[in-house]
């Protein structure tokens, strides 16, 4: 799941050429970037709003981006960053103590975690996977969840026991 | 007591960690630590769906940023460019003293009132003075304008004969603005940008600033109408507040409130097709499209009011 420098730069390269290819760089770096917003802000709906306005503020400046070396996304850690702040400033929830603009270790390690989950969690079974989206992305309760997929209730539980047990397995194996 | 099963006791934290209680209790439970772990990092996945949608709309906007070299769009000016409808003569004078505004353009319309054209910055304005107007009625509208010090352009406003309409104060939303109805009516929000992300930085000096009663209903339409491309949304307690959307090169910004419906002209290289887009999307039609002397130029109203006309000037070669 990392991606080596010249990648970066041939990615950079051809976004600036033609703005259609900057969707290469959100499809390798979008779920890195809501992790890292996730982590601070501990929100979805925040996370969603500033890791939206994250690519498109990148999008808008991609043309100025000078490549010197530096990964991709290192410089999107850098927006989000600065949107973070700015979203707390507006929450008057400015912490005392400022955050790094890039992650530090322990939310290195935090997302490189999740996104290794994140890319099991699309490798499920498709109803399993559809518990996941249903319970913790739409927040459903274990009786709508049911309702929506047409199980009981006891079977929606063990299908998310079975997700969750399939997740385990996989995780220790990755790392 | 017989323990209670895993997925009874699973199915409890994911209850609790989804709604935002305390867990912990199963760090105790050797058996539902691991999987608890996962799933409190599981509250951090990303949905699908917005992943999809966020990369269509970038998609979206990067088709428009290949297009923003539209060569409909006059040179000077830019996607959308408000057309304020006065009674008489004054409004110019006023932005001159107040926003250091430039005339750039003044000629007799066929109405017999003057159509002027003024520069604000990197923003044009057009004003349409007496006259019948032909379809565009005489009205206020609202404007967003982003100077170096707002609260001198403030005074200055209301030294060139503006009223007042809220003193100069740093607001929630990351700039410093104080609020003036010019002598006819219109509202300038006077506002200097507080921070390097505030929106003020990806706005022109002029942009438009809409208002409805259900502004969400017509958020949708706009991007239905005019292929907006909504750039950001703020909503508070599930209600839409705020919304920022492009259009070319070019930005609207949408409130909820009062309409205070004004008139623009959009540059496009195929009016015809914008003009029924529009029709398509449920507005109705002011001006059936025609070849005009100024360009090709077709308008529509929506059903706030607003009026849009979609232009494309001679000088755009097909």
């Amino acid at each position: 799941m990392t991606h080596s420098i010249v990648d970066d730069r041939s990615l950079v390269q051809a976004a600036q050429q033609d703005p259609a290819r900057f969707v290469d760089i959100y499809d390798r770096y979008v779920d890195r970037i809501y992790a890292f917003v996730s982590r601070r802000t501990g929100n979805r709906t925040d996370a969603e709003d500033i890791t939206s306005q994250v690519f498109e503020q990148a999008l808008r400046t991609i043309g100025q981006f000078e490549w010197r070396g530096v990964p991709i996304s290192a410089w999107l850690f850098r927006i989000a960053s600065n949107l973070i702040a700015d979203h707390f400033r507006a929450q008057r929830r400015a912490s005392d103590q400022a955050l790094p603009e890039l992650p530090d270790p322990g939310e290195v390690a935090d997302i490189d975690r999740r996104l290794a989950l994140f890319w099991h969690v699309e490798r499920l079974p498709e109803l399993q996977r559809r518990v996941i989206q249903l319970r913790f992305v739409e927040e459903k309760s274990i009786r709508d969840v049911a309702t929506a997929l047409e199980r009981s209730e006891g079977a929606v539980k063990q299908l998310q026991l079975r997700a969750l047990e399939s997740l385990r397995k996989s995780m220790g194996q990755h790392g | 007591m017989a323990e209670r099963p895993l997925f009874d006791r699973l199915d409890e934290t994911v209850d609790a960690i989804v709604g935002r209680r305390d867990a912990t209790a199963a760090l105790r439970d050797a058996e539902l630590a691991p999987l608890a772990r996962l799933a409190a990092d599981l509250r951090h996945y990303p949905g699908a769906e917005f992943r999809a949608r966020l990369r269509a709309t970038l998609q979206r906007r990067t088709t428009m940023t290949t297009t923003a070299m539209n060569p409909a769009v006059r040179e000077g000016f830019s996607t959308v460019t408000p057309y304020i409808r006065v009674p008489g003569e004054g409004l110019v004078a006023f932005l001159v003293q107040a926003f250091d505004a430039t005339e750039t353009f003044s000629t007799r319309g066929g109405g017999g009132g003057m159509h002027r054209e003024v520069r604000i910055g990197d923003s044009m304005v057009m004003i349409g003075e007496g006259g019948d107007g032909g379809v565009m009625p005489v009205r206020p509208s609202a404007f967003h304008l982003f100077v170096a010090d707002a609260d001198v352009t403030y005074r200055r406003a209301l030294a060139a004969g503006g009223t007042s309409l809220g003193e100069p104060a740093d607001r929630p939303y990351g700039e410093r603005s104080g609020f003036v109805a010019d002598p006819f009516g219109n509202h300038w929000y006077i506002a200097t940008p507080l921070g390097p992300r505030s929106v003020g930085h990806a706005l022109r000096a002029v942009t438009p600033f809409l208002h409805a009663p259900d502004a969400a209903a017509y958020d949708e339409f706009l991007q239905r109408a005019l292929g907006a491309v909504e750039e950001m949304r703020q909503d508070e307690g599930g209600e839409f507040r705020y919304a920022r959307l492009r259009v070319g090169d070019a930005a609207l910004e949408l409130g909820t409130g009062e309409a205070m419906p004004g008139s623009y002209m959009l540059y496009v290289m195929d009016p015809d097709g914008s003009y029924a887009q529009a029709l398509a999307a449920g507005a109705r039609s002011v001006m059936p499209v025609s070849d005009e002397p100024y360009g090709r130029v077709g308008g529509v109203e929506d059903a706030v009011g607003n009026q849009w006309f979609f232009t494309r000037p001679p000088s755009a070669s097909r």
